[in-house]
């Protein structure tokens, strides 16, 4: 008994540590959903933001340079978006899978040209733990929630943050307008447009972040592929939500708990084939589906381009 | 257009009208990448003539992209039929591993049977396999409600899980270095047509299909119900057709076309079962399925364009030492021209 408390905290501090991704990949997939737009790019704008997460530190020498390339290219994927989406008013899948098609060829096509083949993938610093002062002494909760790098804590204010926004703001409520019903909001003079783009620049910004995150904190380089999935979960953890920023953030320790579950089993050897409990996070984001399709609501206009000419909204 | 009794000369117009978008597209993509590889410093023309003569220049290379063909129009059919029905089907890749699992597992157990009856069982494994996979995600979308794309994409990781215990644990091969399975029995291989360079059969059973489904969705008035699913759901439930069992049914069809493809991998290419045999033909079955602009009748054409910029790809980076994922930017921009030509089109 004595060894489960450290045991505790060990595993649900990484848990913690693991919930970014999710959580701001998942944040960018709601800001864009609330305003109608569907992004289903995230698993690709992500390996992208990997990809140049990493060689922003690996050519500059500092990770704050492979963030801003990242969160760049996010921009840039998120613009692409809406304007094909709203601009041209191209069905949103299939610019969301171009987009995906894209972004994850040029995130190894950059990082083959830069680094090229080697033997040993170069690697760069990982990012440091920033303990906060006095609240990071707090048994157990302090260790567990105070005392993780910054990108931890910055998720975590992004969702604070967005549920201010969302609910507390007129702006917030403009915003959701243009995702529920995009003609009323029209004729009160919300630019349903403009408020498009604002999103899907702001949320390609964070799915490029949370790709950013893996080689900065998790395996100090990028390898083809390594977002293993993980921008596909952040769209069932934002159906998840219910498409709310605080439930997402929730939710998110669900999903980074089932990860760091399964790494967890795999490295104790309980007997259970290691492919099976790779196969975990998977189900149980399918299981998750279930209950999450049966009760929470998505935003009513979700994945379809409003065009002011048309008489009817369906 | 609709005009059937056109004159002659305004069908061949309309036929130009219908393939001069794509040949604008492709000739923008070139140029497009071009200015790309020129400005990482390599030759331009020398470069566009490996991607694109690679496959014409030996019977070798001719026939590697017609093995290329076979999985990647099957891939893009196990997209765009359940697309036809307004259902995005990202799960080929899952269902090829699957549907690859079945084939061998028929193929390893019942090892003795002759060909005339191991192969259709092979075959069919794969496909019921393949099915059965897609079938799942079908099923949540039919009873929940749940979101096809994200299902289909889950199960492609389960099966990656799958097919390494099958590899490693269940039929290892302890003589290879990378996971694969001991091989199937010689009666489950598909006949060769050529042996040297080998090229299988497979490739008659490909145009076979692809015809089949194009017969299927354009000619039948089963598969008009599917169409008419996607087209309009609301106009065909009024109408009488029950628009969510054509939603299961068209991602089911799917499923059995990508496993077939698994079953052909295995049966034909390799007699066994190789982790990553999936290689990336999901990406490349949805890039030609959209290209195609779920056009059945185009795909297989589209695929075998698809299937020479891939074979030219490898020789490029063989010969001139330019990454392979330089060809997913080509063809990433053809689908990009192609949808916006639709745009321009309709203005």
């Amino acid at each position: 008994m004595d060894e489960f408390i450290p045991q505790f905290v060990g595993f649900a501090r990484l848990v913690v540590l693991s919930i970014v991704p999710f959580v701001l990949a998942g944040q960018g997939t709601m800001l864009g959903g609330r305003t109608g737009l569907f992004n289903v790019a995230q698993e690709g704008i992500m390996l992208l933001g990997a990809s140049l997460g990493f060689l922003g530190a690996y050519l500059y020498g500092g990770l704050e340079y492979g963030v801003l390339l990242a969160v760049f290219a996010g921009a840039i994927g998120g613009l692409a978006l809406a304007y094909f989406t709203t601009t041209l008013k191209m069905n949103q899948f299939v610019i969301g899978l171009a987009i995906f098609f894209f972004t994850m060829g040029l995130s190894t096509l950059f990082y083959k040209f830069v680094v090229g083949v080697t033997l040993q993938p170069p690697l760069i610093p990982t990012l440091k733990d920033l303990p906060i002062p006095i609240l990071s002494r707090i048994p157990i909760f302090g260790e567990i929630f105070f005392n993780q790098n910054i990108m931890v804590y910055f998720a975590i204010l992004v969702s604070l943050f967005f549920w201010y926004l969302l609910y507390k703001t007129s702006f917030g409520l403009k915003l959701r307008a243009v995702g529920e019903n995009p003609k009323a909001a029209d004729s009160l003079g919300v630019n349903v447009g403009r408020m498009r783009y604002l999103t899907a620049i702001i949320g390609g910004m964070l799915m490029g972040l949370a790709g950013a995150y893996l080689p900065m904190v998790y395996t100090g380089t990028f390898t083809a592929g390594m977002v293993q999935g993980r921008g596909w979960i952040a769209i069932a953890l934002t159906f998840f939500g219910g498409w709310s920023p605080g439930l997402i953030l929730l939710g998110s320790l669900f999903f980074a708990g089932v990860e760091v579950l399964a790494l967890r089993v795999q490295v104790g050897g309980f007997g259970i084939p290691y492919q099976f409990l790779l196969m975990l996070p998977y189900l149980a984001t399918i299981l998750t589906m279930i209950f999450a399709f049966k009760w929470i609501k998505a935003p009513a206009f979700l994945g379809q381009n409003y065009d002011r000419e048309k008489r009817s909204l369906s | 257009m609709t005009d059937i009794n056109l004159p002659s000369n305004s069908k061949i117009r309309l036929a130009i009208a219908n393939v001069m978008p794509y040949l604008l597209a492709v000739l923008a993509s070139f140029a497009a990448s071009g200015i790309f590889i020129a400005i990482m410093g390599f030759n331009v023309p020398k470069a566009f003539a490996t991607i694109l003569f690679t496959s014409f220049r030996t019977p070798n290379g001719f026939i590697q992209t017609l093995l290329k063909f076979i999985p990647l129009t099957l891939q893009a059919l196990a997209f765009t039929v359940p697309l036809a029905a307004g259902k995005f089907n990202i799960g080929g890749e899952g269902q090829l591993i699957v549907g690859g699992i079945g084939a061998t597992a028929v193929g390893i157990m019942l090892a003795d049977l002759p060909l005339p009856i191991l192969l259709p069982l092979v075959i069919l494994a794969g496909v019921i396999f393949g099915g059965f996979w897609a079938a799942i995600p079908a099923w949540l979308l039919y009873r929940f409600g749940i979101n096809e794309i994200l299902t289909t994409v889950m199960m492609n990781f389960v099966s990656f899980g799958l097919i390494d215990y099958v590899a490693t644990e269940i039929w290892r091969d302890p003589l290879a270095g990378h996971p694969t399975t001991i091989p199937i029995g010689v009666g489950g291989e598909l006949p060769m047509l050529i042996s040297s360079p080998p090229l299988h059969s497979g490739i008659i059973l490909i145009i076979i299909v692809a015809v089949g489904v194009y017969m299927y969705t354009n000619r039948t008035s089963a598969g008009y119900e599917l169409v008419a699913t996607g087209a309009n759901p609301r106009a065909s439930k009024v109408y009488g057709i029950n628009t969510r069992k054509m939603f299961l049914l068209s991602l089911i069809i799917g499923g059995c076309l990508a496993g077939l493809s698994g079953a052909i991998e295995v049966s034909g290419s390799q007699h066994r079962l190789i982790e990553g045999l999936q290689s990336n033909f999901l990406l490349l079955g949805l890039i030609i399925g959209l290209i195609a602009k779920g056009d059945n009748r185009a795909v297989p054409f589209v695929a075998f364009f698809i299937a020479v910029l891939e074979i030219g790809a490898s020789g490029m980076q063989r010969t001139m030492m330019i990454p392979v994922e330089m060809v997913f930017i080509v063809e990433a921009l053809v689908l990009l021209f192609v949808l916006l030509s639709d745009v321009i089109r309709r203005r």
